[in-house]
């Protein structure tokens, strides 16, 4: 998985950006709107709608505020801080606990999925189901951690808290997801 | 949660980890160009704008402008002669007399960058740090604010011992020692020095991590690091270490004779004392002690605890930041 850090901004991008480059901007949608649209997706739990909204209002307030960003953070950092911001801001609106429909579900399985294993894909379908009934917090610093695979410290950045506090919410998360899983898995 | 639980969600977040990226669908972008086409006048919108009007509103637009920046500058300079070299903290008197440079304060007082606070014997006093966090000054210490801006907090610790509390995302609270310099990592602890640089980090929460010239301590709560003069951090250890374990690695930090000769008695009571949470010690001993030395301590380490995927011994051994890096956040969950 390619990961935000491990793509390069030049700063001649963001400098095109801050004097209004359409194209710029065009070029920054690209390279991180599937990024940025995915964890959407798996944290409003395959609801494309919803995924489309925050993916829009993220490169809205990136392309609005770009002139904030300060050169010295790293750029990532900043994007996935909007992404949080924007889902928890979404996740505040909408009810919790919307039913976890297969048809979105499906949204996930692409038809170049590499799940091929039916028992693995039937695994995957239980982990995104009890991953998406994660209460928000944990679920953001779930999907951070293994999802976009960040250290504690780019965590505690897009998060906006200390590294005790990211530990403490992943901690709690997994043990939610293990009373998921196992409930999960006996249903089946 | 139990063994079979933690195995399970173990095994979840690695199918979390290879979960595909979803495709955002081309309609966004329209709606992004859409939105903002709605905001901003468009440059053809912008050209029929008359010229005409314009000129007439030119010498309106230069007086203002004039007159802003002559606010500007007044209020800079006002501002400026209140706050020099930026934000003022404010501090407040614990026990004794307390001193801000060469005034005493019987209750509270503003400190800025540049000035110099010291306690004698008897005084104590508390340093609100912007607003990230608090410091507590204990007796017999002499620091200085160094910067006090919103994105760096900077101590300088002459001597004495501190006692922070910051609740901030990491990096934002340095404290500069004379053998290196503690970064909270969002982070509870206490840090004493003698003006030599000898002292020790005590970490009752979070994270601090101690650098000096390249060399990097990473302090978890309940750890704690000597710090030596020209030495830089110790390698940390948890308080409940044992005894053997930590009188040992004083002969590491002090780099005394024979240390570094493999197969040295030190080592060997290192690994023979150390304890699962101990791979904290085990880890950071991993890139200060020789080749041979290195496998020992994998070894150990690979025996305390499973050796997580994209562990290799042979990256380990080359002391690849990569495999360094990705193995210290897996121990860390027995840390």
């Amino acid at each position: 998985m390619v990961t935000l850090s491990d793509r390069e901004i030049s700063s001649a991008i963001i400098e095109s950006c801050r004097s209004g480059d359409r194209d710029a901007f065009r070029a920054l949608y690209d390279m991180y709107k599937d990024q940025v649209y995915s964890i959407s997706l798996y944290f409003f739990h395959g609801d494309q709608g919803v995924a489309g909204d925050i993916t829009q209002q993220v490169f809205l307030k990136l392309i609005t505020n770009i002139g904030q960003f300060r050169g010295d953070a790293e750029f990532s950092t900043w994007l996935y801080r909007l992404v949080v911001n924007a889902c928890m801001d979404a996740a505040r609106r909408h009810k919790p606990g919307a039913a976890i429909s297969d048809r979105h579900m499906e949204t996930f399985a692409a038809p170049d999925s590499q799940e091929k294993d039916y028992a693995r894909e039937q695994m995957a379908h239980s982990v995104r189901a009890a991953v998406s009934t994660l209460p928000p917090k944990f679920r953001i610093a779930v999907l951070l951690r293994y999802f976009e695979d960040l250290s504690y410290e780019q965590m505690s950045q897009a998060l906006h808290c200390s590294m005790g506090t990211v530990a403490s919410r992943l901690n709690r998360g997994h043990k939610i997801l293990a009373e998921r899983l196992k409930s999960l898995g006996s249903t089946k | 949660m139990n063994r079979n639980e933690a195995e399970q969600v173990k095994f979840g977040m690695a199918i979390l980890t290879h979960l595909p990226k979803a495709k955002a669908p081309e309609a966004i972008w329209a709606s992004i160009e859409a939105a903002l086409t709605s905001r901003d006048p468009s440059r053809d919108q912008r050209e029929r704008l008359n010229k005409s009007a314009i000129h007439q509103w030119r010498w309106a637009f230069a007086g203002m402008a004039a007159l802003a920046l002559f606010a500007v500058t007044f209020f800079s300079v006002e501002y400026w002669r209140a706050h020099p070299l930026g934000t003022r903290w404010e501090v407040v008197r614990i026990d004794g007399s307390p001193a801000v440079g060469a005034r005493h304060f019987h209750d509270a007082a503003k400190i800025a960058a540049g000035e110099w606070m010291e306690t004698d014997s008897s005084s104590r006093a508390g340093i609100k740090i912007g607003d990230i966090g608090s410091v507590e000054v204990e007796p017999n210490t002499r620091l200085r604010v160094v910067t006090a801006k919103p994105g760096e907090h900077r101590l300088a610790l002459a001597r004495g011992e501190i006692r922070a509390k910051i609740s901030a995302p990491p990096r934002l609270f340095f404290v500069d020692t004379a053998s290196g310099t503690a970064i909270d990592l969002g982070c509870e602890y206490a840090l004493s020095t003698d003006e030599d640089g000898s002292g020790l980090l005590s970490v009752t929460k979070g994270w601090v991590s101690f650098q000096w010239q390249g060399l990097e301590s990473l302090v978890p709560a309940g750890a704690s690091c000597r710090t030596r003069p020209h030495l830089g951090p110790g390698v940390p250890y948890f308080d409940d270490a044992p005894d053997a374990l930590k009188q040992a690695l004083e002969d590491v930090d002090l780099k005394r004779p024979g240390f570094e000769k493999s197969g040295n008695n030190s080592l060997n009571i290192i690994l023979a004392a150390a304890r699962v949470r101990d791979t904290l010690t085990l880890w950071h001993l991993l890139s200060r002690v020789d080749v041979s030395d290195r496998a020992r301590i994998y070894d150990r380490i690979a025996a305390l605890t499973p050796v997580p995927a994209g562990v290799s011994r042979e990256q380990a051994l080359k002391l690849d930041p990569g495999t360094l890096n990705h193995w210290k956040e897996e121990l860390a969950w027995t840390w």
